[in-house]
């Protein structure tokens, strides 16, 4: 692995009360391009993603230790400004989520919030540019004060991406972002996610091991809390060097 | 191998027990359809002559004799069956008016409670003889029914003539300002912090069945509760609208907190996870998401609540307000009392009028209330948003 390191995780281990559900995690993900987290349901992927937003923190009783480095800055330093942090590292959730507002202000928000764009054109261009990086735009560019929730799923997720990268972040996280979507929305989502792989350096936890193997460049495979093997996604599909890794995508368990 | 045509036993056993038991439920809704509408009839039944008053077209004659012993200034005709509230105002009218000296006015005046029940067809202390005069006035147009406005603009009197709801009223409306202003900013704001910030542990878990406890608790008790406190150690003065205001706070207080902590529960936590995954604060997280999704939800539960208090006597018992107030309070902190306490009051009164009158004035409050629901379901159905 070469290029520029965006995010470096460091002997992470994390847990939920006495349960430890991340053990000894080092991981590093490289700028501008995608990583893809698989595994069988709770093996702690998608826990892991949490940690890289610190979203875990709302859940209480949880602990972590180790460290994340977001440039040289550990993000669980207790000086850490989170909401700053969360600005940096957008999100993407499973279910689509968007404000019970309208589609402008949906896209709108966090701008607004962190003093990105003025009211005004400035915003109007804004929310333009993100719907049209989400590839949203042409579907709702006539009905932007219409509520989001109307919405179709497959629009909603979009608007969800577009909103995350309205407040211009450096890394996306996606949590199996097409796991509630048909495959033609799903297909939307993925062949955004190439697009956006250009401007933003993306992790992306997914169920589908087919998903993986077509949106990511590396691909990090967890097993019961464990980091079992990290690699090129070619290589880790073709040639797995572990046995479990091998086990799991071809089908034999999960 | 039973057939599909024909019900096998079993079957029809299951049909017959679904038919029995959605019969029941039609049963339980017809019976309380029944008594509401029974109760509705009979207070309207009751009630409804209260908003018509008897009245006598009298001469009065205003001079200096008739100054200092009213009853000669009405006509002989009518002397005895005008009210004595009007009796009693002619001082006053002269000093008012000093044109009014030495003239003779014929005009309708109020008649007494005996009068206006006989006249309604009601018991009253009549001797026969008093009846077939008023007969005779009436046949002559002397004596007719008119819109009660007394019962609207007076406050309480010990003559039922001229008693009306409004000094009750007022401080109805007084208490009821006041309890909104104290429970329902104390009651958002406390149901915030319980479902967004508080940790979750045995403290908080502690005050939580605490506050369920208080909902559930006598309303009397708040009572004694707000005579110990705000009467006796804070020193509010007894019988005022701060009094109990404060203390029907306190009842309401809990009724807020659990509706304003169901409906913030009711908002999905992805919208929480949303806002703060986009770099919202807490607040900002709350104030731009959390609580325009929830304000139909509270607004219900503070206008419920706020509507139970306002039909609440017992708790104001004991703080004083259940008391002859025959002026509208000024202020805060004047005595006053309220509409359930003035029906209570002249539930117990001995004279037929009041009869009425409790009825009527539980038409008033029961408009009143009913308006307030009226309201929280237009609210509610109004900012409904679906996410």
């Amino acid at each position: 692995m070469s290029a520029d390191v965006m995010v470096k995780v460091e002997q992470m281990s994390f847990y939920y009360g006495d349960f430890k559900a991340l053990n000894d995690i080092s991981l590093d993900f490289l700028k501008n391009h995608v990583t893809a987290l698989i595994g069988p349901s709770g093996c702690g992927k998608s826990t892991f993603l949490r940690c890289l937003n610190r979203m875990n923190d709302l859940i209480p009783d949880t602990k972590i230790e180790g460290r994340i480095l977001f440039g040289d800055v550990d993000i669980y330093d207790p000086k850490i400004d989170v909401v700053e942090l969360r600005k940096r590292i957008g999100m993407v959730f499973q279910k689509p989520n968007p404000f019970p507002k309208s589609i402008y202000e949906n896209v709108a928000y966090a701008p607004k919030i962190h003093g990105i764009a003025n009211k005004g054109p400035q915003m109007d261009d804004l929310v333009e540019e993100s719907l049209r990086k989400a590839g949203l735009w042409d579907e709702v560019k006539d009905r932007l004060a219409e509520v989001a929730t109307n919405l179709s799923g497959g629009q909603q997720q979009r608007l969800c991406i577009a909103r995350a990268i309205a407040m211009q972040p450096d890394i996306l996280l996606m949590d199996e972002p097409a796991s509630a979507l048909d495959p033609i929305a799903t297909q939307k989502i993925e062949d955004l996610i190439f697009e956006l792989k250009e401007r933003y350096t993306i992790i992306i936890v997914t169920h589908s091991m087919q998903q993986a193997a077509r949106v990511s460049d590396y691909t990090a495979f967890f097993y019961m809390g464990d980091l079992v093997e990290v690699g090129d996604t070619q290589e880790i599909f073709t040639q797995p060097v572990k046995k479990q890794t091998e086990d799991y995508i071809t089908g034999r368990f999960g | 191998m039973s057939s599909l045509i024909e019900s096998s036993q079993a079957n029809k056993r299951r049909y017959r027990a679904e038919k029995r038991f959605k019969f029941y439920g039609f049963v339980a809704i017809l019976l309380s359809l029944g008594f509401l509408l029974f109760f509705f009839a009979d207070i309207i039944r009751k009630g409804y002559p209260a908003f018509q008053q008897t009245e006598i077209k009298a001469e009065i004659t205003y001079s200096k004799e008739t100054v200092e012993i009213p009853p000669l200034a009405v006509n002989e005709q009518a002397r005895d069956f005008v009210s004595r509230g009007f009796l009693r105002m002619i001082p006053s009218q002269v000093e008012n008016n000093p044109d009014l000296m030495g003239n003779t006015i014929t005009k309708w005046v109020v008649a007494n409670d005996d009068v206006d029940q006989y006249v309604k067809g009601q018991p009253n202390g009549l001797s026969s003889s008093e009846k077939q005069k008023i007969d005779k006035m009436k046949k002559e147009g002397k004596i007719d029914l008119s819109f009660n406005k007394y019962f609207f603009i007076n406050g309480d009197s010990k003559m039922p003539e001229i008693s009306g709801i409004f000094s009750a009223a007022v401080g109805t409306l007084y208490v009821i300002i006041l309890t909104v202003l104290f429970s329902v900013p104390i009651g958002v704001m406390s149901a915030i912090y319980l479902e967004e910030y508080a940790p979750d542990n045995m403290f908080t878990r502690s005050i939580e069945v605490n506050i369920n406890n208080l909902a559930a608790i006598p309303s009397i008790l708040f009572g004694l509760l707000g005579l110990a406190v705000f009467i006796n150690f804070f020193g509010v003065p007894r019988s005022s609208a701060l009094a109990g205001g404060l203390t029907l706070s306190l009842m309401t207080l809990p009724v807020i907190i659990i509706s304003t902590r169901a409906s913030l529960q009711a908002v999905p936590d992805s919208i929480r996870h949303g806002a703060l995954a986009v770099g919202a604060s807490r607040w900002q997280m709350i104030w731009h998401h959390i609580l325009p999704v929830s304000v139909p939800g509270i607004l219900t539960g503070t206008i419920l609540g706020v509507a139970r208090a306002m039909g609440e006597t017992a708790p104001l018992l004991l703080v004083g307000m259940m008391a002859y107030i025959p002026e509208a309070p000024n202020s805060f902190t004047d005595a006053a009392t309220v509409l359930p306490a003035q029906i209570y009051t002249w539930a117990s009164a001995s004279q037929r009028a009041y009869v009425e009158r409790t009825a009527a004035a539980i038409l008033v409050l029961l408009v009143i209330l009913l308006t307030l629901n009226a309201a929280a379901i237009w609210l509610r159905n109004r900012n409904e948003k679906k996410w």
